[in-house]
Order: C-alpha cells, then sequence, then structure tokens
C-alpha cells in the first residue's frame, strides 16, 4: 500500500492553501493562453520561468504544469465555438467540433470535451502514480553508458516525432548540445567558447534561449501575418449531452485515453501527437466514418481524452529518468534546475514531497478546470476579441522585465533578442526550434556521461554495445531511424503532418 | 546546378558554418586530449563534425528536391550591414566617453530608423528585437518607467496598427502592473525613474 501512503504524502502537498493556490493560478493561465492562438505553452512557461526563482520548488512546478495541462482544456473552447484552435493540440478538435456548434450543439461537444478530458487526466494521473516508482527504480541503476545511449535514444526518437525534414531536426539537435557546451567546462575548468565574454562563463541561460526562440521568435512570426480575427459566436444553448450522446463517446474517450496515455511517455510525444493520433483512430474504428468532419461527437471525445492525457504522461520520463520528451518538458527541467534540483531519478526518493505533490496537484488542477471552464465559457470567448496589437506587447513586458530580473543584467535581454532573430529565421528555414531546446538542455549531461562512460572503459567506444541496457537503447535508435527513412513511412508521416498545418 | 529548395541550401550552409567553426574553434583553442580523458576540445570537436556532416546533406538535399521559395524580410547584405552598425557603434562609444550601453542604444535606434525606411517588410522582426534591446540597456539610465516606455512604444509600433492614444494608455496599465506585480510585490529592485532625477 505504499502507493496510497505516497498519494495522501502528495495530497496533503498538493491541498495546501499555497499550492491551491498556484495550481489554480496555473491552470487559469493556461486556460487562458489555450483560449488565445498565437501564445502556446511553450512561450508562457518560458516566460513564467524566472518568477518561479521566488517561489519554492513545488509550488513553482505545480503552477507549470498546471499551464501545460491547463491549455488543453483551453485550446478546445474556442475550436468548438469559433473553429479557432487555441492549441496546437487542438487543431482536430476544430474539424467536429466546430461543425456541431454550427448545430447548435456546442453545449453538449464542450461538456463531452470536459468530461472527456477530466477522465483522461484522472487515468494518467493514476498512471503516472503507478508507473513512475518502477520506472525510477531501474533508472537508478543505470550507470554513464546506458544514461548516455539513454539520451541518445530520446533525442533520436523525439526528432522521429518532429515535423519536416529529419535531418534537419537532427542537425538542430546537434546545434542545441553544442550551444549547451559554451561556458566552464567542469572537468577542467576551461572556458569554452565565451569569447572572453565574462557572462558567457556561466554558459547561456536556459531560461533566456527559450524565451528568445519561441516567445519573441513566435510574436514575430505572428505579426508576419496579417491577424484578421473575425469571432462568430454560436449561441451555447444547453450544455447537457444527451443518453445518445454519451453512448457514442464513451468508448471514444476510453480509447483516447489509452491512446494519449501511450503517446505521451514515448520521446517527442504528449499533447499534439496524442491529439492527431486519436482523431485518426478514431475515424478508422466508426462504424460510420462518413459522418466525421460533419459533426461527429466521437471526433471530439477522442482527441481531447487523448491530449490531455498525452500532456499528463508526458511527465512520466521527465520525472523519472530527467530527460525531457518535447520542449514543455525540457522548461519543467529547466525550472527544476533554477531550483537547484538536478532532475533524474532520484528525485522521486529525494524529494518525495515534490514527485508526489506534483502528481496529486494534476488530480486537483483537472477537477478546477472542469469547475473553471464550463460556468464561465462565455468570459473566455470575450478574450478572443481582444486584438493581438495589445497582446503582444503586454507579453513583451513581461519576457523582458523576467530575463532582465535573471541577474539585472542587460547582456541576458540581448542574447534574447539575438535568439528571436534566430528563432525567427529557423521558422523560415522550416528548422523546428523544439529539438535544438532539448538539445540544449541535455549537451551538459551528454558530454560528461560520455567522459565517464569511456573513463570507465578505458576508451573502448564499444562499451555502449556491451550492456545490455545500452544496446537496447542503441539498437532501438538505429531501428526508429530506419524506419522513418524508409520511403513509404515518410510519405505517411508527411500526410500526417499536413494535415496538423492546415 | 540550380537551386531546387532554398530553404535547405541556406539551412544546410548555416549548420555548415556553425559546425565548422565550432569545430576548428574547439581544435585550435583547447586541448583534444585521447578518448580516455577527454579534453576540453574533443566533444564539440565530434559535434561540430557531425553537425556540419548533416549541415552538408541538407545542403546537397536543396539541389536534390524541389522546394517552396524562401521568403526572409532581410538579405545577407543587410544582416551584416545591422552587425557592422552594433559593432562600429559600440566601438565608438567608448572612445567619446560615453558607456558602451549607450552605443548599444544608438546603434538600435539607427538599425530602427533603417529599416523603417528602407525594409518595411523586415519591421516586425527588427522593432521587436530592437524593442528588447532598448528595455534592457535602458533601465539602468532610464529607470523602469523609461524603458517600459520605449519598449511598448517600439514593439507597437512594430504592429499593423498604430495609434498613440491606445498605445499610451496600454503603457500605463503595463507600468502599473509591473511596479504592483515586480518591484511591490516580487521586491525585484528596478530603479522607477530615470537615474538622472535622483
Amino acid at each position: 500500500m505504499e502507493l496510497f501512503n505516497n498519494l495522501i504524502l502528495g495530497f496533503g502537498v498538493a491541498i495546501t492553501p499555497i499550492n491551491l493556490l498556484y495550481a489554480f493560478i496555473g491552470v487559469l493561465l493556461g486556460t487562458l493562453i489555450g483560449v488565445l492562438p498565437g501564445v502556446g505553452p511553450v512561450a508562457t512557461i518560458a516566460m513564467l520561468l524566472p518568477i518561479t526563482f521566488n517561489l519554492n520548488p513545488v509550488s513553482a512546478l505545480i503552477m507549470l504544469a498546471g499551464i501545460y495541462y491547463g491549455a488543453q482544456y483551453g485550446g478546445s473552447t474556442t475550436a468548438i465555438l469559433v473553429n479557432i484552435p487555441g492549441e496546437s493540440s487542438s487543431v482536430v478538435t476544430c474539424l467536429d467540433g466546430y461543425q456541431m456548434a454550427r448545430q447548435g450543439r456546442a453545449g453538449p461537444a464542450l461538456a463531452i470535451a470536459a468530461i472527456g478530458s477530466f477522465f483522461a487526466g484522472c487515468v494518467a494521473t493514476l498512471l503516472i502514480a503507478v508507473a513512475a516508482p518502477p520506472l525510477a527504480e531501474i533508472a537508478l541503476k543505470f550507470g554513464p553508458s546506458e544514461y548516455f545511449s539513454l539520451m541518445v535514444f530520446g533525442l533520436i526518437a523525439a526528432t522521429v516525432l518532429a515535423r519536416g525534414s529529419l535531418i534537419k531536426a537532427i542537425a538542430m539537435v546537434v546545434f542545441g548540445l553544442l550551444l549547451g557546451i559554451i561556458g566552464t567546462d567542469v572537468n577542467s575548468g576551461v572556458l569554452r567558447f565565451t569569447f572572453g565574454i565574462p557572462e558567457l562563463s556561466d554558459g547561456i541561460g536556459f531560461v533566456v534561449v527559450a524565451v528568445g526562440m519561441f516567445g519573441t521568435a513566435e510574436i514575430i512570426a505572428n505579426l508576419d501575418l496579417k491577424d484578421k480575427r473575425e469571432v462568430f459566436l454560436s449561441k451555447v444553448t444547453h450544455l447537457y449531452p444527451t443518453k445518445e450522446d454519451l453512448k457514442r463517446s464513451w468508448a471514444s474517450i476510453l480509447r483516447g485515453t489509452a491512446l494519449g496515455s501511450c503517446l505521451g511517455i514515448l520521446p517527442g510525444g504528449g499533447a499534439l501527437l496524442a491529439s492527431f493520433g486519436a482523431y485518426t483512430l478514431e475515424k478508422k474504428v466508426s462504424s460510420h466514418p462518413e459522418q466525421f468532419g460533419k459533426g461527429a461527437i466521437e471526433g471530439v471525445a477522442g482527441p481531447e481524452s487523448a491530449n490531455n492525457a498525452g500532456a499528463q504522461t508526458s511527465f512520466i520520463p521527465m520525472l523519472t529518468l530527467g530527460i525531457p520528451g518535447n520542449a514543455v518538458m525540457a522548461l519543467m527541467i529547466g525550472a527544476l534546475m533554477i531550483q537547484g534540483i538536478a532532475p533524474g531519478p532520484q528525485v522521486m526518493n529525494e524529494k518525495p514531497q515534490l514527485f508526489w505533490g506534483l502528481i496529486a496537484s494534476m488530480w486537483v488542477g483537472n477537477l478546477m478546470l472542469v469547475v473553471l471552464n464550463l460556468p464561465m465559457i462565455g468570459m473566455w470567448v470575450k478574450l478572443l476579441t481582444v486584438p493581438y496589437r495589445y497582446l503582444y506587447p503586454s507579453i513583451l513586458v513581461f519576457m523582458a522585465i523576467g530575463v532582465f530580473s535573471l541577474s539585472n543584467n542587460p547582456f541576458d535581454v540581448l542574447i534574447m533578442a539575438v535568439f528571436g532573430v534566430l528563432g525567427y529565421v529557423c521558422v523560415k528555414l522550416e528548422c523546428e526550434p523544439a529539438p535544438m531546446i532539448l538539445g540544449f538542455i541535455l549537451g551538459p549531461l551528454m558530454e560528461e556521461n560520455l567522459r565517464r562512460a569511456m573513463l570507465l572503459s578505458r576508451g573502448d567506444p564499444f562499451v555502449f554495445f556491451q550492456k545490455p541496457i545500452s544496446l537496447g537503447f542503441m539498437v532501438a535508435s538505429a531501428i526508429l531511424l530506419v524506419i522513418v527513412a524508409l520511403p513509404t513511412i515518410r510519405k505517411k508521416r508527411d500526410e500526417a503532418f499536413v494535415e496538423e498545418s492546415k | 546546378m540550380r537551386i531546387k529548395n532554398p530553404k535547405d541550401f541556406w539551412a544546410g550552409l548555416m549548420f555548415i558554418g556553425t559546425g565548422v567553426f565550432f569545430a576548428v574553434f574547439a581544435y585550435a583553442n583547447y586541448q583534444m586530449g585521447t578518448a580516455v580523458r577527454m579534453g576540453p576540445a574533443y566533444f564539440p570537436f565530434l559535434l561540430g563534425g557531425l553537425l556540419a556532416f548533416l549541415g552538408l546533406l541538407v545542403f546537397l538535399e536543396g539541389f536534390a528536391f524541389e522546394g517552396e521559395k524562401l521568403v526572409l524580410p532581410f538579405n545577407i547584405v543587410d544582416l551584416v550591414i545591422a552587425i557592422a552598425i552594433f559593432a562600429v557603434l559600440l566601438e565608438l562609444a567608448p572612445r567619446i566617453g560615453l558607456s558602451p550601453d549607450w552605443g548599444m542604444l544608438a546603434a538600435s535606434l539607427v538599425v530602427s530608423v533603417l529599416t523603417v525606411l528602407y525594409r518595411p517588410n523586415a519591421k516586425a522582426l527588427v522593432l521587436i528585437s530592437v524593442a528588447c534591446l532598448v528595455y534592457g540597456y535602458s533601465m539602468k539610465p532610464l529607470g523602469l518607467v523609461g524603458a517600459t516606455a520605449a519598449l511598448v512604444f517600439i514593439s507597437a509600433y512594430g504592429g499593423h496598427e498604430f495609434k498613440w492614444k491606445e498605445v499610451a494608455i496600454l503603457f500605463v496599465i503595463l507600468i502599473l502592473f509591473s511596479y504592483f506585480v515586480f518591484v511591490k510585490g516580487l521586491t525585484l529592485p528596478f530603479p522607477m525613474w530615470p537615474a538622472a532625477w535622483s
């Protein structure tokens, strides 16, 4: 009954007033940015990272986690009501959700999305609680060679599942790894690539890079498109789904939850992949696929459950292995590092309050989201009418003040601006910034583990292929690369991402 | 040879350049060490080489497969000019007895004006980046109020619509928010008013 005791410990932490407050702030902010198109969870979390410096670690993580899964709820609201996906993971919800709204069934669509998300959130939370301890147990036995291979696998998998060219994604990872090396070398004390600039001796700040690559770059890219949003509101009359709706969607919710949970754990996975996978699955298993795209409730229930489940289970590799599966998790690791906590399997044993408190808070947060979302839909939709020209200067103020406050040094703001331009250019060249940020955060760790492994093996590079676990990761990485390079799979993958970018 | 996909072409060049730079710089300045005891140059040298190789693949792909046109609001010459303006003014400022911070602010101003006049399509890119820069470098001389004003007005000017009244109201709201949340609430040590006033 250790699980039970752990959960009690977790809830003890999560329902203290201060943590309830931060969970509330997190899910509120998450819903807010979920509703607003053009402001994503990555940019928001990056923006808030500097502020978390002043919080205690548990509250900080609870708030940041709330933003991520909260955004999945908020994104669906606008997708259904006004056909604008607030988040990329709710793009598929537009297909059937908006059609339902046009048929005057916005209420049931919203309700099913909320019920599905809540159910998926509960299951995923439980899954984290059950799966994380044994995984962390195994990970504790990892030596440097296993860790190095695991990181290789994690980075490869993340690039395989990213959109666009595979080689470019891997190149971006390597680019990130190189940027992570800038600063003082821990082994020799040599300053590397600092060019005599004293501010660089501690390396480029993670927060600064993240805010620049995702925050400023996103704003510039948004301004490049002319923002002409027109909001046609459909009235929400009755909220409760009919018996028929429930009967049709309960299986979809189950399937979405299961698929989302699995896809969330994979490196590179998370909410986005989960929602697309679930929509395709629902369309395949449905007995009336012709209704999809014309207001089939399964097309709302499946993806909405899946994106919430995926958002939450993507915490598993981050919490147990210290390996980020997607950009949001890389930011979470950044948040842990800011607090002086080294991410990895030891976190669970050394900081049980943090670990179980975070898990319990997800359940609390999901409950808050249902309460926040359903009765307050009108207010959220009103927000959509706020023009972007008021929003982006405000976002910039928060980003600049946060980055400046890191060390009260304008140099950080300069680096942020430079990475903003770099991020913009990368997007234009179709190089995804997300793999870069994963590489950036893993760079120093990878070098450290490579050095140790090579030292232990007396310089024999085959050590990575001799230990069974390490070999397993290496073989899995190779298989992944080969599979994606196969022409047929490549075509399928491209098709899947084409649907996404519509 | 015709460039079929300019995006791959330029991305490849970018990766090759970065990779070669890191590898050569590491090799020339730091110790390589051996595989058993890796020196500080070992890992960056490996990664730099790998990046250059991947860049080469992307670069060659640019000649092999057809792709969309690359639309950037500036060209490579503009980029060089902008960097040169910053370099010159940063070098110049200390020689006439000003701190490099003023050089940074002056360069930001020059680049912004040039952009608005000659590269209107790059307005968003340059003005948003410059707004952040100016915020950071004017915090000490102008205080939070001055820096926030600069950030809000410059960035708003980088958008599609600019109405003085609206932006002024937005500025007042944001400075009040910054004051109460960051200075009062989180007790961040920012000066409120220009340094010359106190």
